[in-house]
Parts: C-alpha cells; sequence; structure tokens
C-alpha cells in the first residue's frame, strides 16, 4: 500500500507538472495581457513600459525558469488585474464559498439519489418508478440557468423572500444554489442507481440472501446497494471535480463568489498569474480526488486490489 | 489689455467657485422632499460585477470608478449633467499659458484623520508622472493611464502654499485641468507607511464613504464618513452587492433585497417603468460604439505592403450611410441608445452636436461608385480592377453584452446591402486587443468596439486619432492634427470651445470611424429610494439620496 500511495503521489506530481507548464505557455499564446491593463488610446511605447513592468519583455525560457522557481515557493505572483497574491486570490474563493457549495450539492445528489434511485428500481415499473424517472429527465434536461432564475422567482420573490435571491455566507443562502447545482447529478446518479440495483437485484447472492431469510430492506440496502454504488463513486468523483470547476453558470446567477467566476473572468482577461493558479489549484483536486475514488474502491469492493 | 491678461480673464471662465464647507457637518435632515427618511438605514445596490482594485492607479473602468468614487475624490468633481465642479479643488485657474494654478479645499481630511493638502496633490502628481518613487518608497505598477506619456510637456509641479499648487507646462495644455484634475486622490502618509498593495486593499480617501469591509467577488460595505467636508450621506450604510446576472438582479429588486440595480437590460426597463413600487431612471454615458476600419498607411502598420483598404474618405462615409442607426437603436435597443455622428459623446465638456449621417443607401452606393467602386460583374459585391470591396470584421463577440452583438451583425447586413462584402471574424476580446496592438489587422480589416472615458473633457475623445494607438486605424491628416493641436493649445475657453466645435465638424465630414452609438444606462429603484438622479459618468453618486422610512 505504501509504495501505491509513493508511486501514485510521484505520479501526481507529474501530471501537475505536465498541466501548469502547459498552461504557461498556452496562455502566453492567447494574447498579450499588457493590452488590457492600459488605455485604447495608448500608444506602443505605453503598452511596451506595461509589459517590462510585469516583466513580460523577458524571454519565455527566463519567464518559465522563474515561474518553476516561484511556485516551488507557492508564489504564483501577482493578479495582473488586481494586484493581489494570485495563489490567495484562488483559495480564498475556493474555500469557503466553493467548497461549501460544491459539498452542499454533492451531499444533494449523492444521498439524495440513492434513496430515489433504490425506490425506483425496487418498484420497477410503478408510478414511483415511473415518477422518478420522469423526474430524473426533467432535472437533467433543464438548464442551470433556467432553474437557477426560476427558483429565485418562486422562493425569493413569489413566496415574499423565503430564501434570498443572491449572496452567501448563511444556510439559508446556500439553498438554492446547492439545489440548482446538484439538480442533473442527482438525476444521473438516481438513475446509475437504478440501473445498478436492478441488474445486481438479480444475482445469486441477493437470490441467497433472500433464501436466508434476511430482511428485504437488509437485502437491499446491505447487500445489493453496495455492489449498485461503484458507477456512483465513479461519477460522484468526476461530479465533483466539475461542481468545483464548473459552476460557473450557478455563480453568476446567485452572485455565489466562488473560483468558477474568478477563473472564467482572469481568462479573457490574460490574467496569466491567477489562470495559473487556478489550474494548478484543479489540477491538484483532480489528482487527489481520483486517488480518493481509487482508495474508496477497495473499501466497497474487496476485490480490487491497488498494486 | 495684454495678452497674458486676457488669458488669465478667459480661463477663469473655467473656475467654478464654491465656499469652504465646515468639516464637521451639521446633524442629517430627518425629511426629504416632505418625506420621512430613515437616516440609520442601510441603502444596498446591486452592481453588475466587483471591482478589481480600490487604488486609482491601477485602473478606472466603468466597474471599477463606481466603488472607487465613493472614496476617493479628485480635484475636479462633476454635476448630475456632467459639468465641472468643485471638488478637492474650490477652483482652477491658467495663471498664463504655460502654468496652472489649483486652489484646494481646506479643513478636509481622510477616512483615518489624515490632512488633505498641497503635499497629498503633490504625492498624487508624482504617482501619476512616476516621479520620485524611489523618494517616496512606493512602487511602480501598470496603470491604464500613463500620465508621463499621455502629457510629456507637463514639466514640473509645486507647493504655493498649503492650499495652492502651481503646474508648469512647456507648451499650453488647455484641458490640465481635466487631465489631473479627475484622478481621485489618494493619502500621502497612508500610502507611503504602508505601500500601494494596503492602500488597494484597505482604501483611505477623503470621499463621503468609508469602505469597511471587501469581500471579492461579493460586495463592499461602506459607512458614512461623518468627517465628510460637504453635506453628510442621508444613509448611514451602504452596500454595493456583486449581482452579475441582470435577471437575477431585477429578480432580487422584486423581492426588496436590494434598493437599486444598475444596468437594467432595455427589455426589462418597460415592465418595471410601469409598476408603481419600481422607479426606471436612466442617462446618456460617454460610452460610444463604433465599427473602426483600416485606413493606416502602409508604413504604419503589419501591411504587407498595402495602404488601408479605407484610406479614402469617401469609402468611410459611404459606409456611414449605408447605416440605419434609427433602425438599430428602435430595435435593438428598445430607444435606449442615441446617435450621435460626433467624436465626442453628448455629455462632454466642448460636444457640439453633427448634422447626422443619414441613412441613404443610394448616397453610400454614389460614395462607392466616385470613389472608383462599382459591381461590374452583378455579384452584389462592389469591386475595382478586379477586386472586390470586401471588409473582414473583427468581431470581439460576448465583451460588450448581447445587444451590442446584435447590433454588429445588423450592421453587417446593411454594409452587404450597399455592395460591401463583409466577412464576420469572431473572437475573443482579447485576440482583438493582441491583433491591434501587434497591428495586424489586415489591409481590408475593420472591427467593432467601444470606448468610454473617465475625462469630462472633449480632448479625450478627439485624441483619439491623434497618435497611433490601440483604437486609431485612420490617423488624422496634417490639416487635421494641426487644428487638433491648436485646440488643445488653446488656453481660452471661448476660443477653444469654438476650435473645438470647428475639429468635430471636420472629423464628422472625414469620418475616420462608423459611429453606431451612444448608450444610454438604465437604473431601477424601489420607491423608498429618494433622490437618485444617474450620471453621465462611469460611477454612481449617492451624496443626496435616502431612503424613506
Amino acid at each position: 500500500m505504501r509504495a501505491y500511495l509513493l508511486r501514485r503521489l510521484v505520479h501526481a506530481l507529474v501530471v501537475v507538472w505536465g498541466v501548469v507548464t502547459f498552461v504557461f505557455f498556452l496562455v502566453r499564446l492567447t494574447g498579450d495581457p499588457a493590452a488590457f491593463l492600459v488605455d485604447p488610446t495608448a500608444t506602443q511605447a505605453e503598452i511596451e513600459h506595461t509589459r517590462r513592468l510585469l516583466g513580460l519583455d523577458r524571454s519565455l525560457a527566463v519567464q518559465y525558469a522563474d515561474f518553476l522557481a516561484a511556485i516551488a515557493r507557492g508564489d504564483f505572483g501577482q493578479s495582473m488585474q488586481t494586484r493581489r497574491p494570485a495563489l490567495g486570490l484562488v483559495l480564498e474563493h475556493l474555500w469557503p464559498a466553493t467548497a461549501v457549495l460544491a459539498a452542499a450539492a454533492l451531499l444533494i445528489s449523492t444521498l439524495g439519489a440513492i434513496p430515489l434511485g433504490v425506490l425506483s428500481a425496487t418498484h420497477r415499473g410503478g408510478w414511483l418508478d415511473h415518477g422518478s424517472r420522469l423526474a430524473s429527465l426533467f432535472l437533467q434536461s433543464m438548464p442551470a440557468f433556467w432553474l437557477g432564475i426560476m427558483l429565485i422567482l418562486l422562493f425569493a420573490v413569489e413566496l415574499g423572500g423565503l430564501l434570498p435571491a443572491y449572496g452567501s455566507g448563511s444556510l439559508r443562502h446556500l439553498i438554492l444554489p446547492a439545489v440548482t447545482l446538484a439538480a442533473a447529478p442527482l438525476a444521473q446518479n438516481v438513475r446509475l442507481v437504478r440501473s445498478g440495483m436492478l441488474e445486481v437485484l438479480g444475482e445469486d447472492y441477493v437470490r441467497t440472501a433472500r433464501a436466508k431469510g434476511l430482511a428485504e430492506r437488509g437485502v437491499v440496502y446491505r447487500h445489493a446497494l453496495r455492489n449498485a454504488a461503484l458507477p456512483v463513486l465513479t461519477v460522484t468523483g468526476l461530479s465533483l471535480g466539475f461542481m468545483l470547476s464548473g459552476a460557473i453558470i450557478i455563480e453568476t446567477v446567485f452572485s455565489w463568489p466562488g473560483l468558477g467566476r474568478l477563473i472564467v473572468q482572469a481568462v479573457p482577461g490574460r490574467d496569466f498569474p491567477v489562470i495559473q493558479a487556478g489550474v494548478f489549484v484543479f489540477a491538484v483536486i483532480f489528482v487527489a480526488l481520483n486517488l480518493v475514488v481509487d482508495l474508496l474502491y477497495t473499501a466497497l469492493d474487496p476485490r480490487v486490489r491497488l498494486t | 489689455m495684454s495678452r497674458s491678461i486676457v488669458v488669465i480673464l478667459l480661463g477663469a471662465l473655467a473656475v467654478v467657485g464654491g465656499m469652504p464647507r465646515a468639516a464637521v457637518p451639521a446633524d442629517p435632515p430627518r425629511a426629504v422632499d416632505g418625506q420621512a427618511i430613515d437616516p440609520d438605514a442601510e441603502l444596498i445596490v446591486a452592481l453588475a460585477d466587483d471591482t478589481n482594485n480600490m487604488d486609482p492607479r491601477i485602473g478606472m473602468g466603468s466597474i471599477r470608478s463606481n466603488y472607487i468614487r465613493q472614496v476617493f475624490e479628485s480635484l475636479v468633481d462633476v454635476d448630475a449633467a456632467g459639468k465641472p465642479q468643485p471638488g478637492l479643488a474650490l477652483s482652477w485657474r491658467a495663471v498664463n499659458e504655460n502654468l496652472w494654478e489649483f486652489a484646494l479645499r481646506p479643513n478636509v481630511r481622510f477616512h483615518d484623520g489624515e490632512p488633505f493638502n498641497a503635499d497629498t496633490v503633490l504625492f498624487n502628481f508624482d504617482r501619476m508622472f512616476r516621479k520620485n518613487l524611489d523618494k517616496w518608497g512606493i512602487k511602480d505598477l501598470p496603470a491604464a493611464t500613463s500620465y508621463d506619456k499621455l502629457y510629456p510637456t507637463v514639466a514640473r509641479w509645486e507647493k504655493v502654499n498649503d492650499h495652492t499648487v502651481r503646474v508648469h507646462t512647456s507648451e499650453p495644455v488647455a484641458m490640465l485641468w481635466d487631465a489631473l484634475g479627475r484622478e481621485p486622490l489618494v493619502p500621502k502618509a497612508y500610502t507611503i507607511k504602508h505601500g500601494i498593495d494596503v492602500l488597494n486593499e484597505r482604501p483611505i480617501g477623503t470621499g463621503p464613504w468609508r469602505m469597511v469591509e471587501w469581500k471579492r467577488k461579493d460586495s463592499m460595505r461602506f459607512e458614512r464618513w461623518d468627517g465628510y467636508w460637504g453635506p453628510a450621506p442621508l444613509v448611514k450604510r451602504m452596500r454595493f452587492q456583486t449581482i452579475p446576472e441582470g435577471a437575477a438582479r431585477i429578480a432580487a429588486l422584486r423581492a426588496g433585497q436590494v434598493s437599486l440595480i444598475e444596468a437594467v437590460p432595455p427589455i426589462d426597463a418597460a415592465a418595471l417603468g410601469r409598476e408603481p413600487m419600481f422607479k426606471v431612471v436612466s442617462a446618456a454615458q460617454k460610452l460610444g460604439c463604433r465599427l473602426y476600419v483600416n485606413g493606416r498607411p502602409r508604413d504604419k502598420y503589419d501591411s504587407g505592403g498595402k495602404d488601408g483598404a479605407f484610406a479614402d474618405g469617401r469609402l468611410r462615409l459611404a459606409l456611414n450611410h449605408a447605416i440605419n442607426r434609427d433602425a438599430i437603436i428602435k430595435k435593438i435597443f428598445g430607444g435606449y441608445a442615441l446617435a450621435n455622428a460626433s467624436p465626442v459623446a453628448t455629455v462632454m465638456y466642448g460636444y457640439a452636436a453633427q448634422e447626422p449621417y443619414a441613412f441613404d443607401p443610394a448616397r453610400a452606393k454614389a460614395l462607392l461608385a466616385e470613389a472608383g467602386w462599382r459591381d461590374s460583374n452583378g455579384d452584389g459585391v462592389v469591386d475595382k480592377g478586379g477586386e472586390a470591396l470586401t471588409l473582414q470584421l473583427h468581431f470581439p463577440a460576448k465583451h460588450y453584452g448581447q445587444a451590442f452583438d446584435e447590433m454588429t451583425a445588423a450592421v453587417a447586413e446593411m454594409l452587404k446591402d450597399v455592395g460591401v462584402g463583409v466577412t464576420v471574424k469572431t473572437l475573443d476580446f482579447g485576440t482583438l486587443l493582441q491583433v491591434l496592438s501587434k497591428g495586424t489587422l489586415p489591409p481590408n480589416g475593420g472591427f467593432t468596439a467601444c470606448r468610454t472615458s473617465n475625462s469630462v473633457d472633449a480632448e479625450d475623445q478627439v485624441r483619439d486619432w491623434a497618435s497611433l494607438t490601440l483604437v486609431n486605424w485612420t490617423p488624422f491628416p496634417p490639416e487635421l492634427l494641426g487644428l487638433y493641436q491648436a485646440s488643445r493649445r488653446e488656453v481660452d475657453p471661448a476660443k477653444r470651445l469654438r476650435l473645438l466645435a470647428d475639429l468635430q465638424k471636420q472629423i464628422r465630414d472625414w469620418a475616420p470611424v462608423v459611429p453606431l452609438y451612444q448608450e444610454i444606462k438604465l437604473y431601477a429603484h424601489s420607491a423608498r429610494v429618494l433622490r437618485f438622479t444617474p450620471l453621465p459618468e462611469l460611477h454612481m453618486d449617492f451624496r443626496g439620496v435616502a431612503l424613506r422610512k
């Protein structure tokens, strides 16, 4: 196990280095941030002066060497737009705003999907199953933008301000964005749990468990669900990545001060340090999530061996 | 009367005087317009975005100005009509052609108690012109406006006494009061002691509002600055809340969770305005959106040996007559935009109304024919010498908003109707800037873009064609450059206004660009909000705004 973890750690370092290196060169191919910072009536001399102040007049190799040396110290430089340390800016948007929103949405989409998917499978063909499948289809089809606005209109406007229309900082603020963000993954998970359960409910070991006289609840939740949950675990790992990095629409609709909007605004603004720090953080999160999912596989399915 | 005396007297016409006000204001009123107000209330204003910075030297775009100007003030203020007013300077005047004097407002203090005086102003001029930075121990930083490069004729500045500052120039700079006077001023001692990163993070100004909390991308909270030199704000607290999505801003207003919203989509303005609980107000802005075309000579860009295809003024005039601005404004902007043929926004000092470019496709075609462009092969595109007239229209999608995007598509179709082949090249704004800064716009290239201003004076907008910049693809011919330089040098206000009017007329006829529309910005607020008047400026002024009980 230790050798496995060590190997994965080295692997992770290589992946993260590869990602940040790729992004370093890619962003520099996309344009000159100096032109963003000056007035549109700036002359070439003014733009050149700005490039010098930003250190962009140095050769690419020198910039890259400095970049690697700096990130080894955890220094991603200052945001060109805000003049604040880029990594600090990214981390303060990641925690608590993005992390809390993603965790809440993950809880809703996973814990909500298990009973709904199980009920749908155990009542196959019944009204519960049809209702659950229809609701899943509906939730997966609705654009998050539209769903968010509808929820705001319902809970903040029509119901007399039952929930806040915008902002962050309390549980009440969290409900609408988390539900909106969770909607599509929840629907997906319900369908996954349902199909997984349908597959395992017909297996011999389930029949054996029933034959042994176990209560149906125990058969379903202790024996069948454990095996049916493996695909959900894989998808949940990917969903969490999406929730951490791709919640831009939710952040925009609910004015949630998260990481998605920060990065999305940094890209067209060519704010190199923020883009690099953001991609670095995402890379670390994704690598860590993959590792956690792999480790969880062994816990859920003893047949899986990590080598 | 000697010329210098004339200059002094006429220069004084630009001066708008005012009496010093008490540093400690009287108790704020309890009623406004006969309605009881709540002076302890919090005014919540929803804006489309957060500011990137609070240090004004870093940049003062339309979003940023809204935040920065609540905390910081400049020497020259503006009123609701956009007219210059005394700010931290009580008056300003041209002592002679090469010397300007600012009389500073006494009894003004920054939020931490630091006095505002001549030393403050000199320190700020040092920062603006990148002088003595080592002496003050502060670092240089990339700034939107490089005063040292923009105004190289500003030679030096000096303190006459604690409340008088003089600026010497090597040649006359008529709009110096505007160029220097609109920059928000930061405290000297605080900036030197804590550095500009702290200034940017925890700004200290002389303005009516003290910033008390800044949650990035979320909100900024202000409190009334009780030591303000002017009338105290009529609410105790104010919050700028970031709500990027227009529909969500309107929902928050309807839910009563914000008091005022900016950037109301035109499509929603009429419906909101009909409801008695809300009021929709608007103000013309300095933002002008244009179609820029390549008319640069071959030695002024990466040309491959070709002059810009639109160097011939008749072509540019033809493009202007091909555009149906009334239809664009009515159909796309719901009437909330202006057609303005002047290169200067209608709300700027020195603006002179110009004859509109009539929508006249026949005239457009005639002008093209006059320049030698005819549809010889019947394919619907005019040509000359076997070469078709095409415009490679670079279009920065999703940068200026949906209406702008729709407008660009409409403009392309209108140009095609008069025989100009148009290829729309969609790209992101950063890539467009890259093309413009590298000078790689193709000879038949053009782009749609918008331009605003932090200045009050027209000079900031007629300057566009004076030197090669990102937006200048049709440099002034010598006669217009001469007229521009004369208007820049003329310190006699009346003469200068005449020169500016003449320059605007000549620019209009020369048609360096295709002006498309001037922005009208829409705001909506609850009926509880009293006395909110939008400015033709980049920021909102909440000094007289109250909340009904």
